[in-house]
């Protein structure tokens, strides 16, 4: 799956959960950038992702991404297999 | 219009589109975590939804993605909701440490979240059942004490099973089975909750919702949450339903529409013969179990009117002559037909019942009654009801509009029938062996005369029917025109249920000869020893026309082999020439030696 499209569907999961329609996020946004993302919407963003992407990230995964970039490139590894 | 009057306009439309999102029952709506979400920013709209409660949640497991939902449905049941909660895990430290916040400064309502790991005395494997009821009254015991503590009344999920079960099957039925000592265990504590503790059936709830939608152990691992994102509504909303319950603010009516929704077709044109309902038709059977179930609420003190576009003459015959019918008018508390629009209509109900419009939910098949009602009376709870009405029942249970949280003696005295209680229970009682199970249930049959009104089911019947059938040969209704010709069709009814015509045999009697041209069979009456009952009419109807042989074609197919074994109980011998099958009358009943069958005929 090309990057720029999951960065769309990444996208449209960010505005439903901060439940903002204007919303945006690039590859450099981390937790910092967004007011209310913490550590509960930090899972329900991990949880949003495993299901429309229809993945299971493990847990080592996980922390290990920092940014959108990094969760972008590990989706896409995870999709294209 | 002052600047403060608009803005209660505003939050009021905003609560009319965010319940709307939200309907009863809710299952398929989507984003129901952004709705959410909503409910729980938008203090103003809560505030409207009615009066404050405060809600601790004592509970093992992380709820703070639970609370959203919480605020939500609590808010959609009449609640306007504030929620603490304490660091999960401590619910039994909490309550017995009397200097903690929750003694001190009491909320309205416990919300109180087990998991299995609060289980304390899991007997070890291979105990025996001595030692597991040992432990299961010390589990109930413990918690008896904690529930005595509580400042104020609680709602608690019961245990709910592990997913992993080592012991497979028997890890339900075996001591030293997880499963089996949580069931005990939520058996015990069922039995002495009182009506200060609800109990919520945790088990029942997973089943509900399926077991790959319940469990999550990945959501478990990073978030300290047993239960699926997924899961999280439907216990939201039972654990607010059933805080309506506890706290006495349940729904009480039920007011429901005719033509289509407690039957099949329009009255007022199909006629009372016209209308679907029984067990005749698949659509049929549909509304009469819907109406079993509205006669179980009205059982249980739900109390039943009637809210319909009808002739009042006309709808009230069917409720009393209709053979089908399980609501009887003297069940319902308002009966209302006419054709005024229906919350003007409601509004008189309410005022005959004395009992305001927050007590009265609404099932009508009609989308527009239904949309009338929630824009001109949006206290009245409208039910979304599905197009196909085997689903009534269900949508109608999943709403959970009467919510029950503990039986009383007044419950049951609003309703006039302990009868099909005791009876059913008798059965159970009585049915440790065949022949005594169906003497208890008193079958009767009825012989049908063939005509007009049943000619459709008897012709479909014999279509239908593999299983018990003699051979393949149907009828068309104008066959069963000629006079030597005699259809014996067989209703059969017990002291459950009424089965409507279930035997059909066609009869001609030729040269002394009774020829059963074909006879069939439903399977819904199989193991009832109704063929013995039915072969001994055809036996009196030869006689009764001089014929001393019965004979028939008996065609073997892959599925009617059950007729061969009953034609050699009843003593049939093959020709040798052809497929034919006879037996003398006179030998039949000389030495009939099958089975009782229990069955008495009305005529």
């Amino acid at each position: 799956m090309k990057h720029d499209m999951i960065l769309q569907i990444l996208t449209s999961i960010f505005r439903e959960i901060f439940d903002d329609d204007e919303l945006n996020i690039n590859r450099e946004t981390t937790a910092l950038d967004i007011e209310e993302w913490d550590s509960l919407n930090q899972i329900k963003i991990i949880l949003a992702c495993e299901k429309a992407f229809n993945v299971r990230l493990k847990p080592r995964e996980i922390t290990a991404m920092e940014n959108i970039g990094d969760m972008i490139d590990h989706l896409s590894a995870l999709v294209g297999r | 219009m002052s600047k403060k009057t608009t803005e209660i306009q505003c939050a009021k439309n905003r609560l009319f589109s965010l319940l709307n999102c939200v309907p009863y029952p809710f299952d398929g709506v989507k984003n129901l975590d952004r709705i959410a979400k909503k409910f729980s920013k938008d203090s103003e709209v809560r505030a409207l939804c009615g009066p404050s409660i405060s809600i601790q949640i004592l509970s093992s497991f992380t709820t703070d993605y639970l609370v959203d939902y919480l605020l939500m449905m609590f808010a959609r049941r009449g609640f306007n909701a504030s929620i603490r909660a304490i660091e999960y895990g401590k619910i039994a430290t909490a309550i017995l440490d009397f200097e903690h916040e929750l003694h001190k400064n009491p909320p309205d309502l416990f919300l109180i979240l087990p998991s299995y790991h609060d289980l304390m005395y899991r007997p070890a494997l291979g105990s025996n059942f001595d030692e597991s009821d040992g432990a299961v009254n010390k589990e109930v015991a413990f918690w008896n004490n904690l529930w005595r503590q509580l400042p104020a009344p609680a709602v608690q999920l019961s245990f709910s099973s592990p997913i992993d079960r080592p012991l497979a099957d028997l890890d339900g039925f075996l001591p030293g089975g997880l499963t089996f000592h949580s069931r005990n265990v939520n058996l015990g504590l069922g039995r002495i909750c009182s009506s200060s503790v609800a109990l919520i059936d945790t088990e029942l709830l997973a089943v509900e919702l399926g077991l790959t939608n319940w469990d999550d152990p990945h959501t478990y691992n990073l978030c300290k949450q047993p239960y699926s994102m997924d899961a999280l509504p439907i216990i939201a909303d039972t654990l607010a339903a059933a805080a309506q319950g506890l706290l006495g603010k349940a729904r009480k009516v039920l007011v429901l529409d005719l033509d289509n929704t407690i039957w099949g077709g329009i009255i007022g044109d199909d006629g009372i013969d016209g209308i679907q309902l029984g067990p005749e038709t698949a659509e049929g059977e549909a509304f009469t179990h819907f109406q079993q179930y509205v006669d179980g609420l009205r059982q249980r003190g739900v109390v039943l009117a009637i809210c319909s576009k009808n002739k009042f003459e006309i709808a009230e015959d069917a409720f009393n002559n209709h053979p089908a019918m399980i609501l009887k008018s003297k069940h319902i508390a308002s009966f209302v037909a006419n054709f005024k629009d229906k919350p003007s209509n409601l509004k008189q109900i309410s005022s005959e019942l004395n009992l305001n419009l927050d007590s009265f939910v609404f099932v009508d098949d009609s989308p527009v009654e239904r949309e009338l009602m929630r824009i001109k009376l949006p206290e009245v709870l409208t039910i979304e009801l599905p197009e196909n009405p085997a689903f009534y029942t269900q949508a109608l249970a999943r709403s959970r509009v009467f919510p029950l949280v503990n039986l009383t003696p007044d419950d049951l005295k609003r309703s006039c029938s302990y009868k099909l209680r005791s009876q059913a229970n008798q059965v159970m009682e009585n049915a440790a062996d065949m022949d005594s199970f169906l003497k208890d249930l008193e079958a009767c049959a009825i012989i049908e005369c063939f005509d007009l009104s049943n000619k459709d089911r008897v012709v479909q019947l014999i279509a239908k029917t593999n299983q018990f059938k003699l051979n393949p040969t149907q009828f068309t209704p104008q066959d069963f025109e000629f006079d030597d010709r005699k259809v014996l069709c067989i209703r059969l009814k017990d002291r459950l249920q009424d089965y409507g015509i279930v035997v059909v045999a066609v009869l001609r009697v030729i040269n002394a000869t009774l020829q059963i041209e074909n006879w069939v069979m439903s399977c819904r009456v199989f193991s009832r020893r109704l063929e013995y009952f039915t072969f001994e009419l055809i036996v009196e109807h030869a006689c009764r026309h001089g014929a001393d042989e019965i004979e028939l074609i008996y065609i073997p197919s892959n599925k009617n082999s059950l007729v061969y074994e009953v034609l050699e109980v009843l003593g049939f011998t093959k020709n040798t020439t052809s497929d034919s099958f006879s037996i003398n009358v006179k030998k039949f009943k000389q030495d009939t030696s099958f089975l009782p069958h229990h069955i008495s005929l009305i005529k």
